[in-house]
Formats: C-alpha cells, structure tokens, sequence
C-alpha cells in the first residue's frame, strides 16, 4: 500500500525532529523546570521547590542587571561594527570587479579559524607589557608609553576590546552575504543613476542601501544573534573580570552554575536570557526569512 | 530574491545550476573587459581604481596580519614569545614551541578526539538533516513549514543555557566524557544549519527529475536515493564542510562534556593558560597547527564554502 505524500514527508522528518526534541527541547525543559528549585551543587544533593524565588534574585542582582546591558552594548557595538566594516569591504570588492576575486577568498580566511583561538591570539596582540599594538602605538608616536591604554586591564573599555576577535572574526561573513547582495543590483539602474547624475553618497544611501535591505536585515539578525551568545572569545581574554566589567549574559551564567554552584539561580537566569532571545528571534523570523514559503 | 532564479546578462553564460548555486555565476555578471564599458559599480576611471587597490591593500594587510603575528610568534624561542618590547619577526627561528606543544601529554590526543567527534557530528547531522530537508522542500506540508521554523528557533538558543542539563543526562546515560557525547552536542548546532542548507539545495532541484524516476518504476525513497541525492552531492559537500567546522572550532560544549578521554583541542588550548601558567609559545603553535588544516581547507574549497555561507541569507 502507498502511503500518502504527507505522510512520507513526515516519515522524512521523524528522525531529527526526535533527535531535536530529545537533545534540544528536552533539557530547555529541565533548564526551565530547575529554575524553580534550589539545588545543591553536590550531585544527589537536596532539590527544594522555591517557586519564583531564583527570577527574584536574578532581578534583585547587580550582577545579572550588568549582564544583560553589557551583553546588549557589545551586541550592539559588535554588530554596528561589523556591518559598517563589512559593507565598506563589500563595496570595495565590487568596484574592484572580478579582478580582485583572489583577495576576496583571502578576506574569509578568519572565518575558518576557531573563536578560542581568535580570542588568544588578540589578547596576546592586546596584553599589557609584551602586547604589540601598544608597543606599535608607542613607536609610532601615538602613545607616550606601550602600557598607556590598558585594553584588557581598564573596566572602562574592556568590554569593546574583548569585542574585537569577534568583529575580526566575521567581518567577513558580512563583507560576504552583502557581496553576495549587491552582485544582485541591476547594473542598468546604477548606470540610470549616474547618467541622471547621481553621486557615490547618493548612490549609496538611496539606490544601493534601500535595494540590499532584506540581505542587511538578515545579515544583521544572524550575527545580532551569534554576538549575543558571545563566549569563547571573552572566557578566554578576560573570563569577564577586570572587575566583571566584561562579563557579558552566558559567562555570568556560566560561572554561577560552576564557580558558584548555584544551579537554580543559573537556570532562573538561563530561562530569562532563552526568553529574551526567543522573543528576538521570533520577531526576526516571522517578519524576515518566513521559511518554506511557496516561490 | 533569488539568486538560482537571476538569469545573467553575458548571452550564453549558464543561469545558477543546481548543485552549485548562483553565487560565483552572479559574479560573473558585472565583469566586462578592462576598459571596456563596465557595467554598474565597477570603477572605471584609472586613478579612482588605483586609489581603491591601496585601499585594499590596507585592509588586508590590517586583516591577515594578527593570524602572520601568530605564525611568527610560533617560530620564536619561548623567552622571545614574552620579551618586552615584542618583535614581529622571530630573532631566531626555532620549532621550540612545536615540539613543546605537541610533546605535553594529552595533546596528539585531543586531535584524534577532534577530529572523531568531528567526523561523527557530521555524518549524524547530514544523515538527518538530508532527508528532513527534502521532506521539507518537496511536500511543503503545514509540518514541513512547522518543523522548519521549530529548527530555526533551535538555533537562537543559547549553548549555555542547554549546556549544563546536556551534560548531566549525558551523565545520567553513561556518556559521560566521551566522544559519542560531545558529538551529539556539536550536531544540536550543526542540525539546524545543515537542514536550513540542505532545504536551499533541494529547492534548486527541478521537480521533474524524481516525477520522471517514479513514472519509471521507482519508489519515491528510491528516487530519492538513487536520483535526487546524486544531483546534490555538491550540496550535501558544502553541508558537510559547515557540520565539520562546526564542531570542529567549538568550545563550550567541549568545556562543559568532557573531562580528560575525549578533550578535544581548542579545550587544551584554553587550559594552557591556567594549568601551565602563561605558555604563550606553546600555545600560539598549538593554536596555528589546528587553525592551518581548516584554513588550508577554505582556501581549496572557497565557492563551495562561498555558496553555502551566502546562499542562507541571501536567498529571502
């Protein structure tokens, strides 16, 4: 017997909805249903229902509140960054055409590289005494002294440079999706453009942005979202200190659950934070990609 | 927008085929003769493009030199890593630090760890994403829109936040610090991504192609099997290069999993500055051996990799 179209598609999906279902969905629910606990660090330890008790404390923490605005100031400062840089390497590309193709395959080479890694080596370029930019800083004139800016010691600006393994890492995934973009501009309508006689800022700001806006949308939305769950590159240059002036939303999260073996209040904060990005995402989604729509 | 839809302005060049969608075939269009009429933002005049190559060459001498610096470092003698002021180039080239590194117990085998638990996430990613996607994409069923979406959702979750319970039913399962488990882990990344490309790429495929199988006699899993899935090979490869560098380049996971069996590399990397104090020598080789093979990789098989890091988010 034949089975019906829908249910072969279905017979298709089974297999990684259930993987999904069971590694994913599954421990989002233990992670909401431990936020209603607290809970001994010591496995096998004792497990007392608080109700709400972990979300207020979450609230009521200096910590958590820190968090959440930092993680949103270096989304921000991570993402505004990047396109700007992206979108100038994307232009740079297309007005050099197809000659400058190598240079493009060049370009992607960070994208390739693991963010531990990329976060190592730029504090390595960044670390007080044996750093290099300082040290270049210094002999170019620029700084009376290689330790003058404290990039990774100063609470003040910590939290934009430990951002900065992450722009170098992805810039190139923008530069490569507005590429990718703006191959799609009709020709014709620049050269209408410019006979009418537009120039570069014109261009840019009223034919090319307006055109390239649904690929800057989700370019914007994918990496909005990667910068916010942000780790690796910070555990590795500050693991959130000076003074957590650079711990951002996952490493708080982190740390309570393993250095201060909370995991109560780790999972009350886990849930708030899935909430928050859920909620962003949904918005994103729903008004951007709609997947799986008919052509 | 679509970019396999776009048909090209050059008469004869091919429109986007399907396992290889259009992105360099959309490169194309732009390209004229040097000199000759070109086309829309390409520069034209001489000293503009002059001005727009040393440009570039600012950028990608600002851009390439933190990984060369690296490199370098790498080649110092261990004092030289920490010497203040800092060199670029090493006063003395040795492989001190190579051999330091890669002698420290437990380093050859977190590669093999990588590598496996590498290996085992991408053939469990492609195994089910290859046929969810298709399912997706060829019945568009409400399910297929539903199940699309729920996976798209998956990707906006925060590893932490699955992390920890992860690792405990890990645990609870007798998986604890094994590659097995990490695997699984990487592939809750991997899957949704790898469904999302693979539904792009089938999507490219023309409908006819598995009509014509079942007219002949096939069952609609054998047309997917036997005529489908060799049309996206290309496909399934580019898929395949995301799934592996995936768990090839994570960390978290593989900090909150594993133990000492089945540490992957970029764990021992990381550990190299607390147990070992600040080893920067050895560490700065270790970060370059693993770093090399994958961008070595990228720039051997960059359309594909192109194809597959555009084609998600420019195609609406």
């Amino acid at each position: 017997m034949r089975i019906s179209d829908r249910r072969f598609a279905l017979f298709l999906m089974t297999p990684a909805a259930l993987f999904l279902a069971v590694f994913v969905a599954f421990p989002l629910f233990r992670l909401v249903a431990d936020s209603f606990f607290k809970i001994s660090p010591i496995a096998g330890g004792p497990r007392d229902f608080v109700g709400l008790d972990n979300y207020f404390r979450a609230f009521a923490s200096e910590a958590f509140i820190g968090a959440g605005w930092r993680t949103l100031a270096y989304t921000l400062v991570v993402v505004t960054l990047e396109f700007t840089l992206g979108l100038g390497m994307a232009l740079l590309f297309t007005t050099l055409g197809r000659s400058s193709q190598i240079w493009r395959t060049v370009f992607m080479y960070p994208l390739m590289i693991a963010p531990i890694v990329a976060g190592l080596l730029w504090k390595f370029l960044m670390i007080d005494n044996f750093g290099l930019i300082g040290t270049l800083l210094h002999q170019a004139g620029i700084l009376s002294n290689p330790n003058q800016i404290g990039w990774l010691s100063d609470p003040d600006i910590v939290l934009y440079s430990v951002a900065i393994p992450d722009i170098w890492l992805t810039t190139s995934f923008m530069c490569l999706v507005l590429f990718a973009g703006l191959q799609n501009i009709p020709g014709d309508l620049i050269e209408a453009a410019r006979l009418d006689g537009a120039r570069a800022p014109a261009l840019l700001f009223r034919i090319i942005l307006p055109l390239l806006r649904p690929v800057i949308a989700v370019a914007l939305v994918v990496r909005g979202i990667d910068a916010a769950r942000a780790f690796d590159t910070i555990l590795i240059q500050t693991n959130g200190g000076p003074q957590s002036a650079s711990e951002t939303m996952s490493l708080l999260i982190y740390r309570t659950m393993i250095r201060f073996g909370d995991p109560g209040l780790a999972s009350a904060m886990g849930t708030l934070y899935l909430l928050a990005m859920l909620a962003v995402a949904f918005v994103a989604v729903s008004t951007i990609w709609r997947p799986g729509k008919d052509s | 927008m679509r970019l396999a839809e776009r048909t090209t302005h050059d008469a004869g060049a091919p429109a986007g085929v399907p396992a290889e969608p259009a992105v360099h075939t959309a490169t194309r269009t732009t390209h004229r003769r040097r000199g000759v009429n070109r086309e829309g933002l390409e520069a034209g005049r001489r000293s503009t493009r002059a001005l727009l190559w040393v440009l570039l060459a600012a950028a990608m001498v600002l851009y390439g030199f933190p990984f060369l610096y690296l490199l370098f470092t790498s080649f110092k003698t261990p004092i030289d890593t920490i010497a203040v002021p800092p060199t670029i180039l090493p006063r003395e080239w040795t492989l001190e630090n190579y051999t330091n590194a890669l002698g420290r117990s437990g380093v050859l085998a977190s590669f093999v760890n990588s590598v496996q638990t590498a290996i085992i996430s991408t053939v469990l990613s492609l195994a089910l994403a290859v046929p969810a996607a298709y399912g997706i994409t060829r019945y568009k069923t409400l399910s297929g829109r539903i199940f699309i979406m729920a996976a798209l959702v998956t990707r906006m979750v925060p590893p932490v936040a699955i992390g920890i319970p992860l690792a405990s039913m890990m645990a609870g399962a007798g998986l604890a610090d094994t590659p097995i488990a990490l695997s699984i882990a990487h592939t809750t990344i991997s899957l949704p991504l790898s469904i999302w490309l693979m539904s792009s790429f089938f999507e490219a495929v023309p409908r006819d192609l598995e009509e014509a199988a079942t007219v002949d006699g096939c069952s609609r899993l054998g047309a997917l099997w036997r005529v489908v899935i060799p049309v996206v090979s290309g496909g399934i490869a580019v898929t395949a290069i995301f799934a592996f560098l995936a768990s090839w380049n994570e960390f978290l996971f593989a900090l909150l999993m594993t133990a000492i069996r089945s540490q992957t590399t970029p764990v021992v990397i990381a550990n190299f500055q607390t147990q070992f104090g600040l080893d920067w020598g050895s560490m700065t080789a270790l970060a370059a051996v693993y770093s090399i093979p994958v961008i070595l990789l990228t720039l051997l098989l960059q359309r594909k990799i192109v194809a597959g890091m555009t084609l998600g988010a420019v195609k609406g």
